[in-house]
């Protein structure tokens, strides 16, 4: 019976702990901050992994986020098009070229970088295990300098519902699946989740609300 | 421990978790656009489902104001590609009249419209938008 007060303080403290890492990683963001960038431009996700699928699974899904998170999105398709048709129809090409063109071919003020460095599936009896390692990285439209960068390291199950034995993990798995639609194929909720998690947790290594959440926040506290 | 203990301390953690950052509303109406997304990406020859799905997004988006970025510019793009060009450009125009991070792109791209009805009368298509393999380089971004 001792433990339980204990267990419950863990949570406080564990909150506690998460503000004063919020401070810390505030100082990274603040080029990012300075820079302000409303728009962001999506280019094609560099696949290192063995899967073939990843890379059009993370290209799907990272709008949604981040135009959630408050910023303007390039239409990735008529990019995609766009960029083939300038003879940049590799993804590895277009990574390679110089961030300052690519962002004054769309008028964009950043572009986001994806480069998948792992998704391995291992197929077990009951469920089947995702291991993926993702790189997220937004550099400035006009210096080219980064000014944001993540590495999302997770391991993915979908039929997961019990426990990883990891009450925290288990419920930011369960946050991220609740928040995605609800129909959606095999390796969507996976993608989701790793963007979720790459992008959101700010303050944090996440990235700060973008001009149009902003706006929405504001309207929200004039009607209050 | 007991289990009620324990599923006190999970009920609290989730609490904890909710109040740090969990939005319950979005800023747009987005049904399943990334599915949609995903979908086109594997069957690009499929343009008409593709097509369907933009539309449906526009219209459940529409009478909420909360059409998200990039949406109409999509839509534009693939009437482009299905060679009507009226379509295009009223919603590139859309496009950047919603979102003014747009203007520099959607001006591209209805400039380039504008150019293909042209060379259309002249039967010549621009690259643009065309098929693989009959790509030119049309601006200063290549290797």
């Amino acid at each position: 019976m001792r433990r339980i007060p204990l267990l419950l303080l863990l949570p406080a403290l564990l909150t506690l702990f998460g503000c004063a890492h919020h401070k810390l990683e505030l100082s990274k963001q603040e080029k990012f901050l300075s820079a302000s960038p409303r728009s962001i431009l999506i280019v094609p996700v560099v696949n290192k992994s063995i899967d073939v699928t990843a890379a059009d699974y993370m290209l799907s899904t990272i709008t949604i986020p981040l135009a959630e998170r408050g910023y303007y999105v390039f239409p990735i398709n008529a990019v995609k098009r766009v960029l083939e048709d300038d003879g940049l129809a590799d993804s590895s090409l277009v990574h390679s070229a110089p961030t300052s063109k690519l962002a004054s071919l769309f008028g964009a003020d950043a572009v986001l970088y994806i480069i998948i460095e792992q998704w391995d599936a291992k197929y077990l009896l009951l469920t089947t295990q995702v291991t993926v390692a993702i790189n997220y990285q937004i550099r400035d439209g006009k210096t080219g300098d980064v000014l944001w960068e993540n590495e999302q390291k997770m391991v993915y199950s979908p039929q997961q519902q019990q426990s990883s034995g990891n009450a925290i993990a288990d419920l930011i798995i369960l946050l991220a699946q609740a928040a995605i639609t609800k129909a959606a194929p095999n390796y969507i909720p996976l993608a989701n989740q790793a963007n979720a998690q790459a992008l959101f947790k700010y303050p944090g290594p996440g990235i700060p609300f973008g001009p149009y959440a902003n706006e929405q926040k504001n309207k929200q506290e004039k009607s209050n | 421990m007991t289990s009620a203990a324990r599923y006190l301390c999970i009920l609290f953690l989730l609490f904890s978790l909710i109040g740090c950052g969990a939005h319950s509303h979005t800023l747009y109406e987005w049904s399943g656009y990334d599915a949609k997304l995903y979908k086109h990406y594997k069957d690009p020859s499929n343009k008409e489902e593709f097509i369907q799905a933009l539309k449906k997004v526009m219209d459940k988006a529409e009478p909420a104001g909360k059409v998200p970025p990039g949406v109409y510019a999509e839509y534009g793009f693939v009437m482009y590609e299905q060679g009507d060009n009226n379509q295009a450009i009223l919603y590139f125009q859309k496009e950047s009249d919603k979102w003014p991070e747009s203007r520099d792109f959607m001006s591209k791209l209805i400039a380039n419209v504008n150019k293909t009805t042209k060379n259309q009368k002249k039967n010549v298509r621009l690259p643009v938008g065309s098929k693989k393999g009959k790509t030119k380089p049309s601006s200063e971004v290549s290797k």
